[in-house]
């Protein structure tokens, strides 16, 4: 059995390998360094991170309590709830920003949102807002997984003993919860420094406004400048590289948390 | 068990891999590269090429800079038709054109969204503060670039491009949002604007600020059947097919 596996490892792991070979023999170390230096590159990076950042961070606020109240609640209609935050992630990034753009862009939305000052099509913020509507689901499911695996049994003696629920959620149900909510975290992060379709529809392709760095991938390959298109594109292989690492590095020092958490009835 | 799994595997394998080996020999095949914002046009034509000559042709649509970055990366393809001679040309520098034959104009018009057809009459009003306009990448795109020539020859560029609310990266993407009331006007292709005209109003752009771009089929170096390819091209290029063009909106060739 042991060589029957070796196989499709094997080929599986040669795939990957000459992919990411292929994207780095057509770069050459020194403009590779020029291209690293150069503003449009800083700046996509950098926007990358701001608007990943603040994308993960709002999907946290959203998915992890809508993911416990998923978990511990039961009410009519529930499934179909479940099923319509599940749906983006089924949907086509680029589906999804037709649909955030035919939003945005509807009269009575725009003018709401003109009164209240808000900026949302072409700017920044545009592109945080696509990626929380990719990432905040995922950040949903994976929490109401971690809560729905929790022995609830803990909750209850925590009230029993006299804290208050919002209590209960803040000392007890999260920290158990946590080593799978931290992974969820960066899942959803490497998912929006990813992200594409949805972007460019929303914020648009605007060299120094909205490029982020798949979208600075997509620019600067259509416009004949691989150079720059593969520096990004390495950018992103490897900050995804870091997140895998660092997914397996929070699965390591919390393992103790997480046999707690297999404990059942 | 374990002989039989190898077996099995082998088995799978021949037939994943073989299959690309043992498909039917039947009519010949082409593989072609066209800018997106031709499909309408093109599907029509080649539909009607393959009904005619038993053949079968593949088509991939794109971005013309996408397209163009492709083609050099894979050293592929029959035929190119991008939606400007420009791309034609650079891949003639470095001798990877057989030939090639002019079919259409592509002309820039200014799409104006139907609501806003009041505000935006003449080209000079693009310049007019509290205009949203949407505009190509100079660099991704055909009408990108030609649309920043556009402006720099009406001497308002500064003036334009201050209202200028997102850059896009095909043409398709800046008619979407001039359609959708997303801005106001873009700079684009007169057969986008044809194509939704229920909600795109043209607006004509003074002729002597641009050269109208040309579509042409341009037969690759890499054509693995180079005749075949030419007479696509000759297809496109017929009098008949310049009718179905024009039907979508283009302009024919200025004599």
């Amino acid at each position: 059995m042991r060589y029957v596996c070796l196989v499709p490892t094997g080929l599986l792991v040669l795939l990957i390998v000459g992919v990411l070979a292929g994207l780095f023999i057509h770069l050459s170390l020194s403009q590779a360094l020029v291209t690293l230096a150069s503003a449009e590159t800083c700046f996509a990076l950098r926007l990358t991170l701001l608007t990943s950042g603040a994308a993960t961070i709002i999907a946290v606020l959203l998915g992890v309590p809508a993911g416990h109240f998923l978990a511990r609640q039961t009410f009519k209609g529930k499934i179909l709830i479940d099923t319509l935050i599940d749906l983006p992630m089924t949907m086509t990034p680029l589906v999804a920003g037709v649909g955030l753009l035919f939003l945005l862009g509807n009269d009575a939305v725009r003018h709401s949102l003109d009164c209240l000052g808000i900026e949302l099509l072409f700017t920044p913020w545009g592109a945080v807002l696509a990626q929380v509507l990719i990432v905040a689901p995922i950040m949903t499911r994976t929490s109401r997984a971690a809560f729905t695996a929790m022995d609830s049994r803990y909750e209850q003696a925590a009230q029993t003993l006299g804290l208050k629920p919002g209590q209960v959620f803040l000392r007890v149900s999260l920290p158990m919860a946590r080593p799978v909510i931290l992974s969820g975290v960066v899942l959803c992060w490497a998912r929006a420094v990813g992200e594409f379709g949805a972007t460019l529809m929303v914020a648009g392709a605007t060299r120094f406004r909205t490029e982020t760095l798949p979208i600075a991938v997509y620019l600067n390959i259509s416009s004949g400048e691989l150079g720059i298109a593969l520096v990004c594109a390495w950018l992103l292989i490897m900050t995804g590289f870091l997140v895998l690492l660092a997914m397996r590095w929070i699965g390591t020092p919390i393992s103790t948390d997480q046999s707690l958490l297999s404990i059942g009835p | 068990m374990k002989i039989r799994a190898l077996l099995l595997l082998a088995v799978g394998m021949a037939f994943f891999f073989g299959a690309g080996f043992f498909q039917p020999a039947a009519a010949e095949e082409l593989h072609i590269f066209v800018g997106a914002g031709l499909r309408q046009p093109v599907d029509h034509l080649v539909k009607a090429f393959e009904g005619q000559t038993g053949h079968r042709v593949f088509i991939d649509y794109g971005g013309s800079g996408h397209l163009l970055a492709r083609i050099k990366a894979s050293g592929k393809g029959d035929l190119f038709v991008p939606g400007a001679l420009f791309y034609i040309e650079k891949l003639e520098k470095e001798g990877k054109i057989r030939s090639y034959r002019s079919i259409v104009q592509h002309t820039p018009v200014i799409g104006v969204n139907t609501a806003q057809a009041g505000r935006l009459t003449t080209f000079d009003d693009l310049a007019k503060p509290g205009i949203r306009l949407a505009m190509g990448d100079p660099k991704a795109m055909a009408f990108g670039r030609t649309a920043m020539a556009i402006c720099e020859k009406s001497g308002q560029k500064k003036a334009i491009l201050k209202n200028v609310t997102v850059y896009g990266a095909t043409v398709k993407q800046l008619a979407l949002y001039v359609s959708q009331g997303a801005v106001d006007a873009a700079i684009i292709g007169r057969s986008d604007a044809f194509q939704n005209r229920e909600k795109i109003t043209i607006v004509p752009i003074p002729p002597d600020y641009f050269q109208a771009e040309i579509i042409a089929a341009a037969v690759l170096q890499s054509a693995s059947n180079p005749d075949l390819a030419g007479q696509l091209a000759d297809y496109l290029s017929t009098k008949k097919a310049g009718a179905v063009f024009q039907k979508y909106g283009f302009l024919p060739l200025q004599k």
